[in-house]
C-alpha cells in the first residue's frame, strides 16, 4: 500500500518534470535513488531526426509527450486485432487492418478482402470514404480526416449514439480521438471502449509495456489512445528520391526534373499551390479545397465534405488535399476512390476539370478543362510524383507489426 | 528516508533541466522609456469591409469580380523621426504574415520595446526585400505555404490574392493575382526581378508614450491593385501571372496607393 502511494507520488513528480521540461532533450537521470526491485518510471523521450527543411512545429498535445516506450506500446496496440474487444478470429480488427504499411498506411487497391481498396467494418458496413495515409501527421495542425473534423477547436465529447459518454478523454481534437471513434464506429470495429479496455487488460504481455510507457501497469482507455497516437506521430517519412535530391545525395533524371518544373509552375500543371514542393516537403498544405471533380455538390452527394464541418457554403465539395508523398502506393485516389491509377488522376487534372460555383479559385485552369498536358508532359509529371515515394518508410521495421503479436 | 531522497533528486532534476526557460538577464540597466505597438490589418474594397466569395465588386477595367483569399507578407517596418533617424522593428519578428482566414495574423503584436517619443512616419516593405527573400527561410506553416518555386526565382509569394471574375462573355474565370520574384528570360539566360516595393506613410506623425501600447491600423484597399496608374484588366492578364513579369510590374506599380494608415479604428 505504502509502496503504491510512493510510486504514485514518484510518478506524478516525474510526470511534472517531464511535461514541464518537454522542450528539453534530456532529463537528468533520477536513478540515484534506485532501491531494490522498485520500478523506476524513467521513459526515454522520443527523438525525431528529420531533415532541416522540415517544419519544426509539431502537433503533440501537452498531455501526451512522446516516449520510446509509449511509441512501442502504441505499435503493439495499433497492430493487435484484439483492439476490437473480441478474440474470435473473424472479429479481430485493429488500426493496422485498414492502415497497411506497404501502402503508406492506406488499405491498398489490391487488398484480398477489401475489394478495390475500399474497407468495411467488422459487420460489413463500408467506410463512408477511402482510407487516408498515415504519413507525417505530426506536422499537421490543420485538422485530421478528409474534412478536418478532428481539430483542436472541436469542443465535442463522446457520442450518445454509440454510448460513449461526454468525458474529457473522448474528445475530437487530435489523433487520440480516432481510437475511441474507431472502436465504436459501425463501419470499423463496432465495439465498446469498455470491452476493449477489459480485453487488453487481460493480456499478460501488456502489463509491463503499460508500466514502461506510463509508470504503472494499469490499462485505461486514455493510455491506449495516447500510446497509439504516439505511434502514429512517429510515422515520419523523409527519404524519398526527391528528399535525397534535395539533400544533394543523388541527381534526379531529366524526366523527373521536367515533371518537377511542370508541377511547380502555373504555365505547367500548377499543383504546388495545394500540394507543396521542395520548400513544403509535406507535399500538402493540409487545407481543404474543391478540386473541380463534379458539377453538383449537396449534402446528399457530399455528406462528409468540409461544409459538413464549417457550415460555410464555400466549403461544399472541399476535402483535405492529401499528401503526394508516397501517393504511388495509395491507390485508389480521392476521398471516394474514383480514380484507380495516377495516370487517371493526371488525365483528370489535364483535361477533365468540371465547373461548379464551388471550385476553388486556385483551379485557374478550369476554363480550359485543365492543364492540357501532352503525353510526354504527363509522363514526366508521373515520373516526378513517383520520386516522392519513400521505400524506407514502407519497409521500416520500427513501423511494422511486431513479430510476437498473434 | 529513501523516498525523500528520490523526491529531492527529482526536484533537483526539475530545476536544473528547466533553467533554460528562465528569462535571461541581459544586463541592460540603462532603462530608456519604451512603449509597444500593435499593428492591425484591415482589408477593404473601396471603403467597405471585404466580403469574400461573393461576386459583388467591379474594378476600374469594368471586370465584375470576387475575392476569396488574401495572404501576404509585410516586413522592414521602420518608425521614422523628424530628424531623419528611425527605429526598425527587429529580430525574429520583422516579417509578418497576414491571412484573412487566420484571425490571429490580423493583429501583429510587435515584439520589440520601442523607444518612446515623437515619430514622423511609418514605412514598410510590401513582401520581402531581396536579401530576406530566400528559399527555406520559413519551414513552418502557414508561412512555408507561401513559397515561390525555385524555378521561378525562389523565396516566397509577397501576395496571393485569389478570386474569380466574369470574362467578356460572362463566364466565370479564376484569377490568382500572385506577386513575387519575376523572371526575364532571354535565349541565353534568366534574370530575376524583385517586385517588392516600399510603402511610406510620410505624413503619419504620432507620439509613443512610455508604457503605451499603440494601435496602428494598416488597411489594404483591394480595389486599388487594379487601378492607378494602370488599369488592370483580368481579361488582358488572365488567371495566372507568376510567370508574367509585365503583369507583375503593373501590379507593383499599382501597389503604391493600396495601403493606408490610421491610428484609431472602428470595427475590425
Ligand atoms: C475499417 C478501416 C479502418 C480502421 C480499422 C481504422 N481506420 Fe483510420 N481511417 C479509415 C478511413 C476510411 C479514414 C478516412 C476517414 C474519413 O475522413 O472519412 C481513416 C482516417 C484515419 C486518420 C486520419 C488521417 C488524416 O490524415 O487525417 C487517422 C489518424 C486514423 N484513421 C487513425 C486510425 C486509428 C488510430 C485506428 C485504430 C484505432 C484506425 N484509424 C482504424 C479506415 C480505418
Ligand atoms: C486547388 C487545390 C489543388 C490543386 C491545384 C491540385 N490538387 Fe490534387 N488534390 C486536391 C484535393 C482537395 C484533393 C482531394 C480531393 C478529394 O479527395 O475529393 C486532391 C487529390 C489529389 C490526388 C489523390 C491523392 C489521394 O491520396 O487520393 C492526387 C494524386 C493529386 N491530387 C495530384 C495533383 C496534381 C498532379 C496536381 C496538379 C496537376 C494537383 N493535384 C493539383 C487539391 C488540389
Amino acid at each position: 500500500m505504502k509502496n503504491k502511494l510512493y510510486l504514485a507520488v514518484l510518478f506524478l513528480v516525474a510526470l511534472i518534470v517531464y511535461t514541464a521540461c518537454k522542450k528539453e532533450d534530456k532529463i537528468d537521470d533520477p536513478n540515484g535513488g534506485k532501491n531494490g526491485n522498485d520500478f523506476i518510471y524513467d521513459p526515454t523521450p522520443y527523438e525525431f531526426n528529420f531533415p532541416g527543411y522540415f517544419p519544426t512545429i509539431l502537433n503533440i498535445p501537452d498531455d501526451n509527450p512522446m516516449t520510446v516506450e509509449g511509441v512501442e506500446l502504441g505499435r503493439y496496440l495499433f497492430y493487435d486485432g484484439r483492439l476490437s474487444g473480441r478474440t474470435h478470429p473473424d472479429s479481430l480488427m485493429s488500426c493496422g487492418t485498414c492502415h497497411i504499411q506497404e501502402h503508406a498506411f492506406t488499405t491498398g487497391i489490391n487488398h484480398p478482402v477489401y475489394t478495390g481498396g475500399h474497407p468495411f467494418g467488422l459487420t460489413g458496413i463500408p467506410t463512408p470514404q477511402l482510407t487516408m495515409p498515415l504519413v507525417n501527421l505530426v506536422f499537421n495542425n490543420n485538422g485530421y480526416l478528409w474534412n478536418g473534423m478532428i481539430h483542436e477547436d472541436n469542443p465535442n465529447l463522446g457520442s450518445a449514439a454509440y454510448g460513449v459518454e461526454p468525458l474529457p478523454e473522448f474528445h475530437m481534437r487530435n489523433i487520440e480521438s480516432l481510437v475511441w471513434m474507431g472502436i465504436v464506429a459501425p463501419h470499423e470495429m463496432y465495439g465498446s471502449v469498455e470491452q476493449t479496455v477489459n480485453l487488453i487488460a487481460s493480456i499478460d504481455m501488456y502489463a509491463p509495456k503499460f508500466q514502461a510507457a506510463f509508470g504503472t501497469p494499469e490499462v485505461t482507455y486514455e493510455r491506449i489512445s495516447k500510446a497509439i497516437a504516439q505511434f502514429i506521430r512517429s510515422l515520419v517519412s523523409f527519404d524519398s528520391r526527391f528528399d535525397k535530391y534535395l539533400r544533394g545525395e543523388l541527381q534526379l533524371t531529366e524526366q523527373e526534373l521536367h515533371g518537377f518544373v511542370l508541377f511547380s509552375t502555373e504555365s505547367g500543371a500548377d499543383c504546388f499551390h495545394c500540394h507543396g514542393g521542395a520548400q513544403n516537403p509535406l507535399w500538402t498544405t493540409n487545407l481543404f479545397y474543391n478540386n473541380a471533380k463534379d458539377s453538383v455538390f449537396t449534402s446528399q452527394t457530399d455528406p462528409r465534405d468540409r461544409y459538413a464541418v464549417t457550415g460555410n457554403p464555400k466549403d461544399r465539395g472541399a476535402y483535405k488535399a492529401p499528401t503526394l508523398r508516397n501517393v504511388e502506393l495509395t491507390a485508389p485516389y480521392m476521398h471516394d476512390g474514383r480514380f484507380e491509377t495516377l495516370e487517371e488522376v493526371i488525365d483528370f487534372y489535364s483535361d477533365q476539370l468540371v465547373y461548379s460555383p464551388y471550385a476553388h479559385s486556385l483551379m485557374h485552369k478550369l476554363p480550359d478543362g485543365g492543364a492540357r498536358l501532352n503525353p510526354n508532359e504527363k509522363e514526366s509529371l508521373l515520373a516526378f510524383i513517383k520520386s516522392l515515394t519513400d521505400h524506407n518508410f514502407v519497409t521500416n521495421p520500427d513501423f511494422s507489426k511486431p513479430d510476437d503479436l498473434p | 528516508m529513501n523516498r525523500l531522497y528520490i523526491l529531492v533528486v527529482v526536484m533537483a532534476a526539475f530545476l536544473i533541466s528547466c533553467d533554460k526557460d528562465d528569462p535571461i538577464e541581459n544586463g541592460n540597466d540603462t532603462k530608456e522609456p519604451t512603449g509597444k505597438i500593435q499593428i492591425h490589418f484591415i482589408h477593404n474594397v473601396d471603403g467597405d469591409p471585404l466580403v469574400t466569395h461573393s461576386m459583388q465588386y467591379t474594378n476600374a477595367a469594368g471586370n465584375e469580380y470576387e475575392i476569396d483569399e488574401v495572404q501576404w507578407f509585410i516586413s522592414d517596418v521602420f518608425l521614422h523621426r523628424e530628424d531623419g533617424t528611425f527605429y526598425r522593428i527587429e529580430g525574429w519578428k520583422d516579417i509578418h504574415y497576414v491571412d484573412i482566414d487566420i484571425p490571429s495574423t490580423l493583429k501583429w503584436q510587435v515584439f520589440d520595446d520601442i523607444p518612446a517619443g515623437d515619430y514622423s512616419g511609418i514605412s514598410f516593405t510590401f513582401g520581402l526585400n531581396e536579401a530576406q527573400n530566400e528559399s527555406f527561410k520559413f519551414v513552418n506553416p502557414p508561412e512555408s505555404f507561401m513559397f515561390w518555386p525555385t524555378v521561378l526565382g525562389g523565396g516566397y509569394h509577397y501576395l496571393k490574392l485569389n478570386g474569380k471574375w466574369k470574362d467578356t462573355v460572362g463566364a466565370t474565370r479564376f484569377f490568382n493575382f500572385h506577386l513575387g520574384i519575376g523572371q526575364e528570360i532571354t535565349a541565353t539566360d534568366t534574370t530575376y526581378i524583385h517586385n517588392h516595393f516600399e510603402v511610406d506613410f510620410d505624413t503619419s506623425n504620432f507620439t509613443l508614450q512610455e508604457g503605451e501600447k499603440k494601435d496602428v491600423y494598416i488597411t489594404m484597399n483591394i480595389e486599388n491593385w487594379f487601378k492607378n496608374p494602370h488599369i488592370y484588366d483580368h481579361n488582358v492578364w488572365g488567371g495566372d501571372i507568376m510567370e508574367n513579369q509585365a503583369a507583375m510590374a503593373v501590379a507593383s506599380e499599382n501597389g503604391h496607393d493600396v495601403f493606408s494608415l490610421s491610428f484609431g479604428c472602428c470595427d475590425e
